[in-house]
């Protein structure tokens, strides 16, 4: 049984259909790639499994129970983190409240979440210096260390991140990218990228969407190689990120 | 100097009343992005508990306090649930007209039970005040000095110091994403009406020996407190507290030196002057800084 399994979902906002039947299935201790151009409803499908936007019908299945309706505060709690597109960092928090608020799904004591954060540092040294700097003050790449750091400290069985390149210098994009490959030891992702060459080479599994409707789905491999539809919806991001 | 020191600590003691009112006018800002046009009827319903019980029962003055608080946050909860949360998902227009019409209908229950006739409370204390050299030393604006200084104290133990205070400080930055951590965004806007009508009771009740208790004392305090918020800032606590010490202090010595009856004037114009030269108050940058 997959750890995500998403069958016809449907989301509307108003008159607009952003998703029209969406069907992936996530594996635990996979990462899977959701890649798109913009608007073709990557970040409402995160959105709508982290129960920001309300299925207008499908099923959302986590392991095996129906989550589909469920509010955000009660999925996180079930163990789905989302690091939302935009990072979404407290700007008048310091860096280190931040990641302990990440924590707000599970019991646990201050002083035992305020060790967490500061194991969190282990994994990303690039903020450690910056524990007590407020949010406003960072840049963009430790922005997103801070929000991937914040989204970890929920224990979640499932890390949804949008678009976690977005904005960032290329060596920044590649130490995001090495942290992704390291949770992957632990944790299941859903990843969201316009970036598909650095999307896919962490993925074990990508899926294509396109207005609403995955169109393609498969093996890294398999992706690029097919040949017209990487052309299509691959490679022209691929040669411009490149 | 003697009137100076005088005047300094009358001052800062009816600062105080509009630094409490005006830090609630903030929190409730920050949580919900709506300014709450009810928060002087807070003080003004917890002084007319404060004659119900304390005055019309003669119970203790220390219980009738712990009552009226109690009420208070009670009646935090339901204007939460009544006023704001049908609301929450509005723009901030129909909130902010729903918290008119709570303070209307707050200020004419009182008035059909107590009718216009202001009422009397006594002090805390049965002492007067002290003689502390020069300058005379009113027991209740010591009174008010004091309870506002441990508030503040307390204000930014709670705020910077607990998981809690944090929780509240994300939740009136960003609501969907402190929903996305786990935080319950209503259990904190309910903690911060709470919080915000207990402020408030607690400077109605504190400064009602000083005035009378009377349906209007709400709307003054408010609009001062107002223009308090507005100088040291909008939305900044440091600037709410700061800024209504200021006008405390301004109103009192143009009253002194300039003229009594134009005592409510100074406080408006100096937030005229505010508005005109420093639009964004003495802790301005920093509210920029969080957009």
């Amino acid at each position: 049984m997959p750890l995500l399994e998403i069958r016809n979902l449907v989301v509307r906002y108003g008159e607009i259909e952003a998703l029209r039947g969406v069907t992936i299935a996530v594996e635990a201790g996979q990462v899977v790639t959701l890649l798109g151009a913009n608007g073709a409803g990557k970040s409402t499908t995160l959105r709508a499994i982290s129960g920001l936007a309300k299925p207008t019908s499908g099923e959302i299945l986590f392991d095996g129970e129906s989550i589909a309706g469920l509010g955000p505060e009660a999925i996180v709690r079930l163990g789905i983190s989302h690091v939302p597109e935009g990072r979404r960092v407290f700007p008048g928090l310091t860096v280190k409240e931040n990641i302990m608020l990440g924590a707000s799904n599970r019991k646990a004591s201050s002083a035992q979440i305020s060790r967490e954060a500061d194991a969190m540092f282990d994994l990303f040294p690039d903020i450690r210096a910056f524990a007590d700097a407020l949010g406003w003050t960072l840049s963009g790449g430790q922005l997103q260390m801070v929000a991937v750091a914040r989204g970890l400290m929920a224990k979640p069985r499932l890390l949804l991140l949008d678009e976690p390149s977005l904005g960032l210098a290329p060596v920044i994009v590649q130490a995001v990218f090495r942290i992704i490959s390291q949770i992957r030891k632990d944790t299941t992702v859903l990843l969201v990228e316009q970036n598909a060459r650095m999307g896919l080479s962490v993925a074990d599994h990508g899926f294509v969407l396109e207005t609403g409707r995955i169109v393609l789905g498969g093996k890294p491999d398999e992706l690029w190689g097919n040949e017209a539809i990487a052309a299509a919806y691959l490679g022209g991001h691929a040669k411009a990120s490149a | 100097m003697d009137l100076v020191l005088q005047l300094l600590f009358t001052g800062i003691g009816i600062g105080a009343v509009y630094a409490l009112v005006a830090l609630g006018f903030v929190l409730i800002f920050r949580a919900t992005n709506v300014v709450n046009f009810a928060q002087g009827e807070f003080s003004m319903v917890a002084a007319y508990l404060m004659v119900v019980f304390a005055v019309d029962h003669g119970w203790p003055y220390w219980l009738s306090f712990l009552i009226a608080l109690g009420g208070m946050a009670l009646l935090g909860v339901i204007f939460n649930l009544g006023v704001y949360y049908p609301l929450r998902h509005r723009t901030f227009l129909p909130v902010i007209i729903a918290t008119i019409g709570a303070s209307i209908l707050l200020s004419n229950s009182v008035l059909a039970i107590y009718g216009p006739q202001p009422q009397v409370l006594q002090g805390w204390f049965e002492t007067p005040g002290i003689q502390l050299g020069p300058v005379y030393l009113d027991s209740q604006y010591l009174l008010i000095i004091a309870v506002t200084i441990a508030l503040v104290i307390f204000n930014y133990w709670f705020f910077e110091k607990t998981l809690l205070g944090k929780k509240l400080q994300a939740t009136s930055q960003d609501k969907e994403m402190a929903s996305l951590l786990g935080i319950s965004v209503s259990t904190m806007i309910m903690i911060t009406f709470i919080y915000s009508a207990v402020l408030g009771g607690l400077a109605g009740i504190l400064v009602a020996p000083v005035l009378f208790v009377s349906i209007q004392m709400g709307s003054t305090i408010a609009l001062k407190a107002f223009a308090a918020t507005i100088i040291g800032g909008f939305g900044d606590v440091a600037g709410a507290i700061i800024g209504g010490l200021a006008l405390g202090v301004i109103e009192t010595f143009g009253a002194a030196y300039i003229s009594v009856p134009y005592k409510d004037g100074f406080a408006f114009l100096v937030l005229v002057a505010f508005l005109i030269f420093r639009p964004q108050g003495i802790f301005g940058e920093r509210v920029a800084e969080k957009a």
